[in-house]
């Protein structure tokens, strides 16, 4: 591996009658915090460590060190960690995965640009970035404040197990995020954040700010809306809070566990509207959600988990794989300070056709409280913090009322799909229009 | 190694004209074990060490590493940064504080052996069994945090706190409905506070409201007198007064309560109060992540909004007084504005009496988290369960209760304030970092939007 650390691990563990996988990572990340337009405090951090597993007689032990330059002292108590949290515990071990193939080639995913770029140059790019907000509170005036930040991250990681899998890879990323507030004889306030695995996402840097303004300007004019049941269009963020909240059903371990409201045998039901496409993918090219392989060392690979609303596949790592003999999607997600657990790529809700830029009707932009819903039984209430009511073509702001509905019914009753599609972060989607109630 | 360090910041700290410094070596061990349907999903038992340091100049620079023979480089890539600063903000220094504080309870978390946390999972796990029960699950957590803080004042605080939580979940299934049902209890301290939670009892009820929930209806939508339990107004004052108290939202010109200090904000009988000194609560410490001393902070008192919770730089930005609310996840994050316990503080009236009060509305139970908007002061949070109210008597069982309303419309809106207080609902507050809070009250009757599906 070339790392004096892992190899030395390596040799401990090859003389002892055990399996084992070793996951190491190494990083930097710095960020800028922006507060009323200035650039106020902003910090370098280093992470690094060593995570070992280990699995004897069925069972798996888990342990990690920090830092990755350690003296055999040290590593021999990792090892005899990782040993008796196998002995006394029984938490299941079902191997570690195999050499599968060759990893897939995913472009864009680091950028040296990052890495190398010193401390000062940084810190000119978020002066730059809160410069950027200054000039537009001077433009727009006192009512105005924008905050925001910038974070610039890079890890390199590596895994090593019994089985043979040797993998690497680094990767970097780039975020940006810009809140707005409005305070007059009112209040209102807008948010927008995007991240990027390269420096050239900064490109966007003042059209974050603008959306954020955008959203401060209607939420400033937003009242409540009169309740009503019926079809909306919930746009992007609003589709992105639902999608992860039916997703929850998908996880191996909540299937395995009897947490999710699908099994095994439900592979091929229809679950949503025919009308929706989910794929989870970790290959899509320059894309924050995107790794070659897995916190297991599994490939990456693309696969739809809701084709034509059909149920297609569950999120698997290795170990719920086996449990539930389907095998690893390559969904294990990890640091060097925890086992793999289950987690999602990039999340594409696939486009469908229809314009829908001359929606008539009510809109639901953005909502807040997600974690207060209910993934099992799919019943949630959201605070809509932006929507907006469109009649004859007059757009109408509102805030504040709840959303009602259950997520199962919501995604089976969508009705049309846009075929615009935006991104936040690694979640792709369109507009949809479906049935909600608006309290 | 301490006076190495310290010297290698001062010179530093020379060196580039730093106002303030200051230096945290943090050494944690952390375990935790967790169980669903029986089978074992996750032991650990790490140790960690790290440092982080904070400089001041204008602005602040920050820098940390999980490894301690970085201490060098953190130390001057934080100086560095800070003197790069062109900020306007301010900093409080005040004087040294040379002190030693524990709160790692009467029987410490180190001396129970592994195998004994395993048993009680393992029995916390099979007591949960029972009809419809379809999943299960407990996880227990601990951890101990020895913290040696230094400034460039010449403070020296060393403090160790423990920190233990116990979580039981039950989720129930019968023809294709399901609903889940849990319960965390935990404390700063030691392993007490676990052998005061009567596991067999609690597991029987966890299991149960499961199960009872099956049969629960969806809630009506609509404005409604609600009543909410002590642990209900523990996470409404959290979210909807903690979070907008919090004097960096002040400072940064984006919370509702901006300006509002001396103002009357709801009823005479309305005291919220934020107390970090409370023993044995999960937020509780003895010094903030700043080395200043903890104090109870009366956010809202007898009806008028009182103090802000500051830390040292918001103290004197505003021209307030520090009152020990900076906290950290860890020593490799910044300390931000946080809350400890927040909670309402007792009024006269008994619970059947606030009852009567209400013709047709809802008493809502249980905490299933909650989100603010401070800008606006909208806010939103989850019940696990409630009941509908008809003259006075409670009717109907309903299910997956969520509520949403103005912060100073629903504050404006408390009708009733009870005597039963109750602070002990362990949990997380997320704000970029996640530190560990508790929160409660007494039962509260106010008004507010029930987002039904009726």
């Amino acid at each position: 591996m070339g790392m004096e650390a892992v190899d030395a691990l390596i040799g401990i563990l090859e003389r002892k009658n055990l399996e084992w996988e070793i996951y190491w990572e190494s990083g930097r990340s710095g960020s800028f915090r922006i507060e009323r337009e200035r650039l106020e405090r902003s910090q370098r951090k280093f992470f690094s460590g060593i995570g070992l597993r280990v699995g004897i007689n069925g069972r798996t032990g888990f342990s990690y060190v920090t830092g990755l330059t350690h003296d055999r002292e040290t590593l021999e108590g990792l090892v005899k960690r990782a040993e008796k949290l196998a002995k006394v515990g029984s938490v299941p071990f079902r191997g570690f995965p195999s050499v599968e193939g060759k990893l897939p080639a995913i472009k864009g995913l680091y950028d040296s640009r990052i890495e190398e770029m010193p401390f000062e140059e940084a810190y000119e790019m978020a002066e730059e970035y809160s410069g950027m907000m200054a000039e537009l509170k001077e433009k727009k005036g006192r009512e105005y404040t924008f905050s925001g930040g910038l974070g610039l991250a890079f890890v390199k990681r590596g895994l090593v197990n019994s089985n043979g899998v040797e993998v690497g890879d680094g990767k970097t990323g780039l975020s940006l995020w810009a809140y707005a507030v409005r305070k007059g004889n009112g209040s209102g306030n807008g948010y927008h954040s995007q991240s990027y695995t390269g420096i050239d996402g900064f490109d966007e840097a003042g059209k974050i700010i603008t959306k954020a303004l955008d959203d401060a300007d209607a939420s400033y004019s937003a009242k409540k809306l009169e309740p009503f049941s019926g079809e909306v269009l919930i746009e992007h963020y609003t589709l992105q809070s639902l999608v992860y909240l039916f997703l929850e059903n998908l996880y191996g371990e909540s299937v395995y566990y009897g947490r999710s409201r699908f099994s095994t045998e439900n592979i091929g039901d229809e679950v949503t509207s025919e009308k929706l496409t989910i794929i989870d993918d970790p290959t899509v090219e320059g894309s924050p959600g995107s790794y070659p392989f897995d916190g297991e060392g599994s490939p990456g690979r693309g696969k739809e988990l809701i084709s034509g609303g059909k149920l297609r596949n569950f999120l698997l790592d290795h170990t719920y794989g086996s449990l539930l003999g389907l095998g690893s999607t390559g969904n294990a997600v990890r640091d060097f300070r925890t086992v793999p657990h289950i987690g999602t790529s990039n999340i594409l809700v696939g486009p469908g056709e229809e314009g829908l830029e001359d929606w008539d009707g009510v809109i639901v932009s953005k909502v807040f409280g997600e974690h207060t819903a209910n993934p099992v039984s799919g019943d949630f209430s959201l605070t809509v913090e932006l929507g907006y009511s469109v009649r004859n073509g007059e757009i109408t702001p509102f805030r504040g009322n709840m959303i009602a509905g259950n997520v199962f019914k919501v995604l089976k009753r969508v009705s049309r799909v846009g075929k615009e599609m935006e991104r936040s972060g690694a979640f792709y989607g369109p507009r949809v229009a479906s049935e909600l109630r608006i309290v | 190694m301490e006076e190495r360090i310290l010297k290698m910041a001062e010179k530093a700290a020379a060196k580039h004209g730093v106002e303030y410094f200051e230096i945290r070596i943090a050494r944690v061990s952390a375990v935790s074990v967790s169980m669903q349907n029986g089978q074992l999903e996750g032991l650990s038992s790490d140790l960690e060490r790290g440092i982080s340091v904070r400089a001041f100049k204008n602005g602040w620079g920050f820098s940390s590493a999980n490894d301690l023979s970085r201490a060098e480089k953190v130390i001057e890539t934080a100086m560095k940064i800070a003197k790069l600063s062109k900020g306007n903000s301010g900093i409080y220094k005040g004087d040294p504080v040379e002190d030693r504080a524990e709160l790692a309870g009467r029987i410490k978390l180190e001396d129970v052996d592994l195998e004994e946390k395993l048993k009680l999972v393992k029995e916390a796990d099979k007591l949960l069994q029972g009809e419809k029960i379809k999943n299960r699950g407990t996880s227990y957590g601990e951890g101990t945090k020895e913290v040696l803080y230094l400034n460039s004042v010449g403070s020296e605080i060393r403090t160790l706190t423990s920190r233990v939580r116990l979580r039981l979940t039950a989720t129930a299934m019968e023809n294709g409905s399901m609903q889940e049902y849990w319960k965390a209890f935990g404390g700063t301290g030691g392993w007490e506070i676990i052998e005061r939670v009567d596991v067999e009892e609690w597991t029987d009820f966890v299991s149960r409201k499961a199960r009872e929930l099956l049969k629960a209806e969806a809630p009506p939508s609509g404005e409604f007198d609600v009543i909410m339990d002590p642990e209900l107004t523990g996470v409404f004052i959290h979210e909807a007064v903690g979070h907008a108290a919090e004097a960096d939202a002040i400072k940064n010109g984006e919370s509702i309560f901006i300006g509002k200090l001396g103002e009357r904000v709801g009823i005479d009988e309305l005291t919220v109060v934020d107390d970090p000194t409370l023993p044995e609560k999960f937020g509780s410490y003895t010094y903030d992540d700043e080395g200043i001393k903890g104090r109870r902070v009366e956010i809202i008192k007898k009806g008028i909004l009182s103090e802000y919770m500051t830390d040292r730089e918001t103290a004197a930005v505003l021209g307030l007084e520090p009152n020990g609310h900076g906290r950290a996840q860890s020593y490799a994050h910044q300390p931000l504005v946080r809350m400890s316990n927040t909670y309402v503080e007792a009024g006269s009236w008994k619970p059947e009496e606030m009852f009567e009060e209400v013709k047709h509305g809802l008493y809502m139970i249980g905490d299933k988290g909650g989100e603010v908007d401070v800008a606006s002061g909208t806010f939103t949070f989850g019940a696990r369960e409630g009941y509908i109210i008809e003259n006075g008597e409670i009717k109907t069982h309903v299910k997956d209760v969520s509520l949403s309303g103005n912060l100073l419309e629903v504050l404006r809106n408390i009708r009733a304030v009870g005597r039963d207080v109750e602070v002990s609902f362990p949990g997380y507050c997320g704000k970029g970092q996640w530190v560990p809070v508790d929160d409660g009250g007494p039962h509260v009757l106010t008004r507010a939007v029930v987002g039904g599906l009726r």
